[in-house]
């Protein structure tokens, strides 16, 4: 098992191992899972951890079983969280669905890897990204956050149990292969904090809170405040939905994290979210001619290292074009407002994703007077630098 | 400045561990950010396998090798698949015995045969690992040494450094 270097300052983690980390330092001390590629490195070192930090872990029969351990987990006074993929992600959702009308504040990750079914264990995807927000029936709010680096595996997965706990719901951190399996060099932090909200927000039912000594009745039916079902009450049963969902709702401004890059004077933006961010914030560089430093000095390295003769670096200039990133590290629930104001003065939106084309279209409904143009790809692997760089220059017509 | 090194051979041959002490052995202190990554088959052994590894003096951001300043090919398969892929001015190291190659500048390691001389043919993953600590900039033997011992068990960490020292040396020679 990999442990990462101890030397002090820095470890060089790979992304599942982060999430085991940060989920340790946020106060889990619950795991029930079941081994899946690409999130297997997870559910491996959680076997080991647990049991040393005085948690509990559970290997179980399947996914099912393991999201059902995990909210029965938390009920029983523990944070917990379970890890997998795809197709666990889909057995899953029965019980994310009761996590979130039995308000279980608890964090799945999905590792997501290439669909549908079986699909491409080994390979990435974003596949995934309408099932974390729809998977289960009925209706129903979810959170969920995208990371696209080892140091943000390790800080959403706190978050993700911070807004758990605040919102009193499931959420989903939403990573794909490229970021879980990863190595990059993070700063983790010592310790464990218990992240316990000052203030939950907005419940919709408060049954006795945990850990109070009460007696409490956790129930999937609709349910008042005291945990007695109300489903054959159409007035209270829609009274409990509206809260349900406003809770997370009313609150979208407060659980969104947007980031922006040159977004300054450009008129073009692209939006990403997890992994494809990275390459996105490359081709901008390559766009701006920031790149070009960069690409001559690594040239010059090599040259001066080895004494070979190297041929000048042949680049483009494109520093005239205007284009920036945002990067969304919430897409659910949807940042409509945020991603407004912070397209105020962009023209175009370019949207590339690991997927068909799926997170755009919503982009397209809340951005009604912009140009949003679908940058889709399929087959596991991440888009190129060059690849983005191609569709701005398309898009912005110019001429190569 | 940014450095691409791309290791391609097959599952088993210990590709994407020699990618990641060289990752980690990089990534100490706080002169380099490293970003190492990794793609293979679901056979645990015998499918296609890469590994790459990024070092820069400034943040990473696509964390995937395009062409590459350094390629290592294990085998003939991973040789023939990646090694267009490389800068004009790419430093390309290949294991030997088990590929061919018309290239001139491609330096030779025969990796698997020491590995097997010693014995101990798992260990052609640090062969490789010494000869390329020897002609990577900016990484000295200590450094990778240290991330090897590590990394094993004490009870195997010996053959392992064993092969580390003699990749190392083989191509201290060749660079004579």
């Amino acid at each position: 098992m990999d442990k990462g270097s101890t030397k002090p300052g820095y470890v060089v983690l790979q992304g599942n191992e982060a999430c085991v980390k940060a989920a340790i330092y946020a106060g889990c001390r619950f795991f029930a899972g079941y081994p899946i590629t690409p999130s297997t490195e997870i559910i491996e070192m959680m076997a080991e951890e647990m049991p040393i930090c005085g948690g509990a872990f559970i290997q179980m029969e399947d996914e099912i079983a393991s999201s059902c351990a995990i909210v029965g987990a938390r009920w029983g006074g523990r944070k917990a969280m379970t890890a997998t993929s795809g197709p666990g992600f889909t057995l899953m959702q029965e019980a994310i669905g009761f996590a979130a009308v039995t308000e279980t504040p608890v964090v799945i990750v999905n590792v997501q890897r290439g669909g549908p079914a079986t699909g491409q264990p080994t390979l990435s995807s974003q596949q995934d990204i309408y099932q974390a927000r729809y998977g289960s029936h009925g209706d129903y709010e979810m959170i969920a956050l995208a990371p696209s680096t080892v140091q943000e595996m390790y800080d959403f997965t706190v978050r993700a149990f911070e807004l758990a706990e605040k919102y009193r719901t499931p959420v989903v951190l939403l990573a794909d292969e490229v970021v879980g399996h990863m190595r990059e060099k993070i700063i983790i932090k010592k310790g464990t904090v218990d992240v316990r909200p000052e203030k939950i927000a907005g419940i919709a039912s408060p049954s006795a809170d945990f850990f109070t000594g009460e007696n409490v009745l956790v129930e999937g039916q609709l349910h008042d405040e005291r945990g007695r079902r109300i489903g054959h009450l159409p007035d209270k049963s829609g009274e409990f939905l509206m809260k349900l969902n406003n809770k997370i709702r009313k609150n979208v401004d407060a659980i969104a994290d947007l980031k922006t890059y040159f977004l300054e004077d450009s008129d073009t933006a692209i939006v990403a979210y997890g992994s494809v961010e990275r390459p996105a914030m490359d081709a901008v560089r390559l766009a701006r001619g920031i790149k070009d430093d960069m690409v001559n000095t690594t040239v010059k390295f090599v040259k001066n290292v080895f004494k070979k003769g190297v041929p000048a670096a042949i680049h483009t200039d494109y520093s005239h074009l205007k284009v920036g990133v945002i990067k969304i590290n919430t897409p659910w629930p949807f940042p409509k407002n945020e991603l407004t104001r912070l397209t105020r003065d962009v023209k175009l939106v370019i949207v590339p994703e690991m997927n068909i084309g799926k997170y755009y279209k919503e982009i397209e409904r809340a951005l009604p007077d912009k140009k949003v143009v679908s940058m889709p790809k399929c087959g596991g692997n991440l888009h190129t630098p060059k690849e983005i760089l191609d569709t701005i220059l398309k898009e912005m017509g110019v001429n190569e | 400045m940014r450095l691409d090194i791309r290791f391609s051979g097959a599952g088993g041959q210990g590709v994407i561990l020699a990618s990641v002490l060289l990752a980690k052995a990089y990534g100490l202190g706080e002169d380099y950010n490293i970003s190492q990554t990794q793609s293979y088959g679901p056979e645990a052994r015998g499918g296609a396998c890469k590994a790459e590894v990024v070092i820069s003096d400034e943040n990473i951001d696509y964390p995937k090798v395009d062409t590459a300043d350094v390629f290592i090919a294990f085998n003939q398969m991973g040789y023939e698949k990646y090694r267009k892929q490389i800068k004009k001015t790419a430093i390309v190291l290949v294991n030997s015995t088990l590929v061919e190659t018309d290239d001139d500048s491609a330096y030779q390691i025969p990796a698997t045969e020491m590995a097997e001389d010693m014995g101990k043919p798992f260990v052609v993953n640090m062969v490789m690992l010494g000869a390329l600590t020897k002609i990577l900039p900016k990484i000295y033997y200590p450094t990778v040494e240290a991330e090897i011992q590590e990394n094993f068990s004490a009870s195997i960490a010996g053959a392992n450094l064993e092969a580390y020292s003699k990749g190392y040396e083989y191509m201290a020679e060749r660079l004579e």
